[in-house]
């Protein structure tokens, strides 16, 4: 089935509809911001390991992947729905509820703990919230059919206002066992959401990335009538894609509950790092489109970049700015070499 | 340490004669000016590098308290190591944990939500990297530099005490009971009160609320006056910060009920503004003098590293501002 609907890499597909010349340069074009993007990548630890102080020692990279676990778990969680929902920036796949449902997650698993519970049920008390905000955006968009963009904007608004009841906008502290393991040091004395963050990623990248439900959900997002016609069943693939992305909501809000010791307010703050992120995910992969490694790629990219930043001391203010260049750059890169395919 | 508690009591002595004698204003001033520049000649920075968490720089406190900071360590030839997390808890952690991986000579944490900081306070001094905080006591820090609340509480009441010749009802907002700060100013109100008979806090109490607190303030006095219609039958408006103070004065003076006199405490600029207004209800205003503050957290920092033994916790004093002496604390505190 997998080879049956294989999807031959974009850029190769078209060399027999159009002019030999405009494919050459849109295929060199597209190694040129593949690799790119790469060189950028090392170049940038390069010069944070000559000049950054401590940059390179073995504590400092475990928290950099440490804190990226967070973002870079709910960015995960985004690039399934960009897989399966398309990407284009407006009418394809985005949740944009990702990070209020971190926040209401986070506030779900601290309360249940302050109510005296356990851990497990407090895990299940999370995951639960996150997948029924994740059915919540599935249903509004397949059954509704509202566009992504707004249908998760609206469901947004309802998890942060969730929150704020739940909360009533306070900081709730949490400990427990499951918590302080988290939030404490693994082998090498590197955090134990380093790992996590790793693990994390292999798994989603292996189910992703290497089963047939994977390739499916490619197939739903590049070309919905072709995946319809093999038979696809793509409106179920695209609800799971969401209800998937909401699971990874409660998961990252178990992760903030540990690296807080509580839930705080604020959450929503991290909607918009967690979509550049994401987006900026596809110039990490080789045929430039979403992808789970890509997606850890730009997440720890943006993860080095603050680090290192602080590491030489220089005001963190530069780094918003930074961020918003490269999310322009790669969506002006990414649109540009899609309309010469075309 | 000596130093700094002699230093303090002039200061709070000084204050109390501020409050009654506006020429005592200068003097406390002066006195000061000399314990910072006395202080400053022994203490040393040179080759330290101190980190300077902030948990945002949006509010007037911590702007002020943030650049006296990186300034102090750079006038006493450290190298400060500054972050500012913008008031996002995820982001405060963050640069916390890699603060500790950059193994400063001290970090100096300015506010934050305690149950957030705390374990990597914790973490940072398991690292052996001393911590030291300004308006947030932790047990995980050497020392917290604030500002002396009972102070504040006491200073304030007995000049409306005073303000109001010793008889009167007085109307309280008293919202935020649960906030140490708060809770002490609004203690040491009822321990002067106590002690003017004629003097009465009206009841029921007034809640102040976040957000929305100007507006709010603004319909519960005005509603109370409609309740009190008679000159003098109010002599004057308590808050525990300034910003409720804000809307009530405003509401006094749309009411045209200039004989009752509010008061507060934040030295927030806008307020300053209306106690300088010779016609404004606005009696008295307690700022805060966090570039002091700040500077004062740095200095404790240079003594703890020659060696010093540091208090719990280090007492700034406030300034209180009143009709007489307002520019003169606004000026001291670099506004207008």
């Amino acid at each position: 089935m997998s080879v049956d609907i294989q999807l031959a890499p974009v850029i190769h597909f078209e060399p027999g509809k159009i002019g030999g010349d405009t494919t050459r340069s849109g295929h060199l074009a597209a190694t040129a911001l593949r690799a790119g993007s790469l060189i950028a990548f090392v170049a940038i630890l390069v010069v944070f390991s000559a000049t950054a102080p401590y940059f390179l020692s073995v504590g400092n990279i475990g928290n950099v992947l440490g804190q990226s676990a967070i973002s870079g778990v709910l960015a995960i969680g985004l690039t399934v729905v960009l897989i399966a929902g398309g990407s284009n920036v407006v009418t394809g796949g985005i949740d944009l509820s990702l990070a209020a449902n971190m926040g209401l997650s986070a506030a779900v698993y601290a309360t249940v703990a302050q109510l005296g519970y356990g851990d497990a049920t407090a895990v299940a008390a999370a995951l639960l919230t996150g997948g029924l905000i994740g059915a919540v955006n599935a249903f509004a968009v397949v059954g509704a059919g509202i566009v992504p963009l707004l249908a998760t904007l609206a469901v947004m608004n309802i998890v942060a206002g969730l929150e704020l009841v739940l909360t009533q906008n306070t900081v709730i502290p949490a400990s427990t066992p499951l918590l302080t393991a988290l939030s404490s040091s693994g082998p090498f004395g590197i955090p134990a959401l380093a790992y996590v963050l790793l693990a994390f990623t292999l798994i989603a990248a292996a189910i992703v990335q290497y089963t047939p439900t994977g390739l499916r959900l490619y197939a739903v997002g590049e070309f919905p009538d072709a995946a319809r016609a093999a038979g696809l069943p793509v409106r179920r693939l695209l609800a799971g894609a969401f209800v998937a992305s909401g699971l990874c909501g409660g998961f990252a809000g178990i992760l903030s509950v540990s690296n807080l010791s509580g839930s705080t307010t604020g959450s929503g703050e991290m909607l918009l790092p967690v979509v550049v992120t994401a987006l900026l995910g596809s110039v990490f992969s080789r045929r430039l489109v979403p992808t789970v490694i890509g997606t850890l790629l730009s997440t720890l990219f943006v993860g080095f970049l603050v680090n290192g930043f602080q590491l030489l001391n220089i005001s963190s203010v530069l780094v918003s700015g930074v961020q918003g260049l490269l999310i322009l750059l790669v969506v002006s890169a990414t649109t540009l070499l899609r309309r010469q395919e075309a | 340490m000596e130093q700094e508690k002699s230093g303090r009591g002039v200061g709070r002595r000084d204050l109390l004669k501020l409050s009654a004698v506006a020429g005592a204003a200068l003097a406390g001033a002066s006195l000061t000016g000399s314990r910072t520049a006395a202080a400053a000649e022994e203490l040393s920075l040179k080759g330290k590098r101190i980190a300077i968490s902030a948990t945002g720089t949006d509010h007037f406190f911590d702007l002020q308290a943030y650049n006296a900071q990186i300034e102090e360590v750079k006038r006493l030839g450290g190298e400060p190591i500054a972050v500012d997390a913008g008031r996002n808890d995820g982001k405060l952690v963050s640069q916390l944990q890699t603060l500790i991986a950059q193994k400063p000579d001290a970090i100096v944490q300015i506010l934050g939500t305690l149950s957030v900081i705390d374990p990597w306070l914790k973490k940072a001094r398991d690292a052996g990297i001393p911590v030291l905080t300004v308006d947030v006591g932790s047990t995980n820090s050497i020392n917290n530099t604030t500002s002396d609340n009972w102070g504040i509480g006491k200073d304030l009441a007995l000049q409306l005490v005073s303000d109001i010749g010793g008889e009167g009802n007085i109307v309280v907002f008293n919202g935020f009971y649960g906030v140490t700060p708060c809770a002490i100013r609004y203690d040491q109100l009822v321990n002067v009160v106590k002690y003017f008979p004629k003097v009465k806090i009206l009841e029921p109490e007034l809640r102040d609320v976040i957000p929305n607190t100007v507006q709010d303030a603004f319909t519960q006095i005005t509603a109370l006056l409609n309740k009190y219609p008679e000159k003098g039958s109010i002599k004057a408006i308590w808050s525990a910060w300034d910003i409720p103070q804000l809307g009530a004065t405003q509401a006094v003076a749309a009411a045209g009920r200039t004989e009752i006199r509010t008061y507060g405490v934040d030295g927030s600029p806008e307020v300053l503004q209306l106690v300088a207004d010779p016609n404004s209800p606005a009696g008295a205003d307690v700022a805060q003098q966090p570039a002091e503050i700040g500077r004062t957290a740095i200095q404790n920092v240079a003594r703890l590293l020659a060696g010093q033994t540091l208090p719990r916790e280090t007492y700034v004093p406030a300034l209180l501002a009143n009709k007489a002496n307002v520019n003169e604390v606004s000026k001291k505190l670099g506004i207008g």
